[in-house]
């Protein structure tokens, strides 16, 4: 069969490898993203053991980021984006996130063509809600992505992390998803002895924090200072390009894309832990942001590109 | 054909005092419907629907009842606009409440 594709004309933004396995523009829905959450598979349905409440993550929602005194900003191109919110329940970076501080957006795919490469792009805002004076920039601590991955022997999270704000102080840099050595599952679980989760794996809200924004399971990214677009009023956002790709068959990063600027990755592998049962073949992408105060904030998808090659 | 999405905008959340969901976007949907549920043993919950100009001051809308005897109530919505909430009183530390609440929208 002789094939002629065609690609719509939104793609023009986006710089996809060959071969297009998700162009999810919200403004036809949610495209099969949805909220994070933990198995309810125990006893009354309950989760297992944790520090971290896994169940209180804020629900996805369609927005047309409506604004208090601008008015709906619509997303880059069309009416809605993707919002990933918080609830007002920020504590200290240096302990584990609170119920509530993290908002996230999955999407359960699995691998399909055998691919080298796998890539995500997006288009996206980000901004507090405009519940008090002042501009807010400081109140978001961090926006990221990561890959859950698990091929025939390994599962690992390449993922990244822009740390905007710690404590009320602007940060701006870029982090990877990487375990220190040394790190134990006790360190991980945060003190949970025979915790679930092992060092590698959930890096966005497992692994140590300390105070100068390092962690367990984040390594600071070489040259990773980056002041993104916020503008000078948390009512108004402008939309950014970001692109995270990854090498599965070496099972290391490529390169991470944050507007114009691009960051070499090669040679830097995330942390391989033994596979799970029944996942094999598993890649799941996840958005997440924090909040770093007592104050919501939110991470707009206008569009998300998943592609591999 | 039409969208609809349903939201778990309060996830078995453990309440003993007044609570209010997350300000939740609903714009594109032309109807709504909410659940609320209890797990366990709760008082007399009243629940609100609230919609709002901006996700931050509110309006009452509708109301209901989930009675100590019942398990789940439905509040049907319509003309929402974009923001809604859900607003449950009556649970108090003597007698707490566990609550799941649903957001069905279509549109």
């Amino acid at each position: 069969m002789q094939k002629f594709l065609s690609y719509d004309r939104g793609l023009e933004r986006f710089n996809p490898l060959a071969r297009v396995i998700c162009y999810d523009d919200f403004d036809t829905g949610f495209n099969g993203w949805l909220d994070l959450t933990p198995n309810y598979v125990e006893e009354n349905y309950e989760s297992f053991d944790s520090v971290i409440d896994l169940s209180s993550w804020a629900p996805n929602q369609l927005s047309s980021a409506a604004m208090r005194f601008a008015s709906s900003h619509g997303s880059m191109e069309g009416t809605y984006s993707l919002k990933l919110t918080t609830a007002p329940t920020g504590g200290p970076h240096t302990e584990p996130p609170r119920n509530g501080s993290m908002g996230h957006a999955i999407k359960r795919l699995s691998r399909f063509g055998n691919p080298k490469l796998i890539q995500i792009e997006s288009w996206y805002s980000y901004t507090p809600v405009q519940d008090r004076e002042g501009k807010g920039e400081e109140d978001i601590r961090a926006i990221g992505f990561f890959f859950d991955v698990q091929d025939s022997e390994y599962r690992y999270m390449p993922g990244v992390r822009y740390v905007n704000s710690l404590g009320g102080k602007l940060v701006k840099k870029w982090q990877y998803y990487q375990v220190a050595d040394g790190v134990t599952p006790e360190d991980w679980n945060f003190g949970v002895k025979d915790g679930w989760c092992v060092p590698g794996v959930d890096n966005q809200w497992y692994g140590r924090r300390f105070e100068d924004g390092s962690g367990d399971g984040y390594q600071w990214l070489p040259g990773g200072e980056q002041d993104l677009v916020f503008n000078e009023s948390p009512d108004k956002i402008n939309w950014m390009y970001f692109r995270l790709t990854v090498d599965i068959e070496k099972r290391e990063y490529v390169e991470l894309q944050s507007g114009d600027q691009v960051f070499d990755m090669r040679g830097i592998k995330p942390t391989l832990t033994e596979g799970y049962a029944s996942i094999d073949n598993l890649i799941n992408p996840i958005f997440f942001i924090e909040t770093d105060t007592d104050r919501s904030v939110n991470l707009y998808l206008d569009s998300v590109v998943y592609s591999v090659e | 054909m039409q969208t609809t999405n349903t939201s778990v905008i309060a996830r078995r959340v453990k309440i003993s005092d007044d609570y209010a969901t997350l300000p939740y976007e609903a714009g594109w949907a032309n109807e709504a419907v909410t659940f609320v549920q209890a797990e366990g043993d709760h008082p007399d919950l009243a629940i609100a629907v609230e919609v709002s100009p901006d996700g931050i001051n509110w309006i009452r809308r509708t109301g209901g009842t989930l009675a100590a005897s019942q398990q789940i109530v439905d509040l049907p919505l319509a003309q929402f606009g974009n923001w809604l909430r859900v607003v449950i009183t009556g649970a108090t530390s003597e007698q707490p409440a566990r609550v799941l609440v649903h957001l069905n929208l279509k549109g």
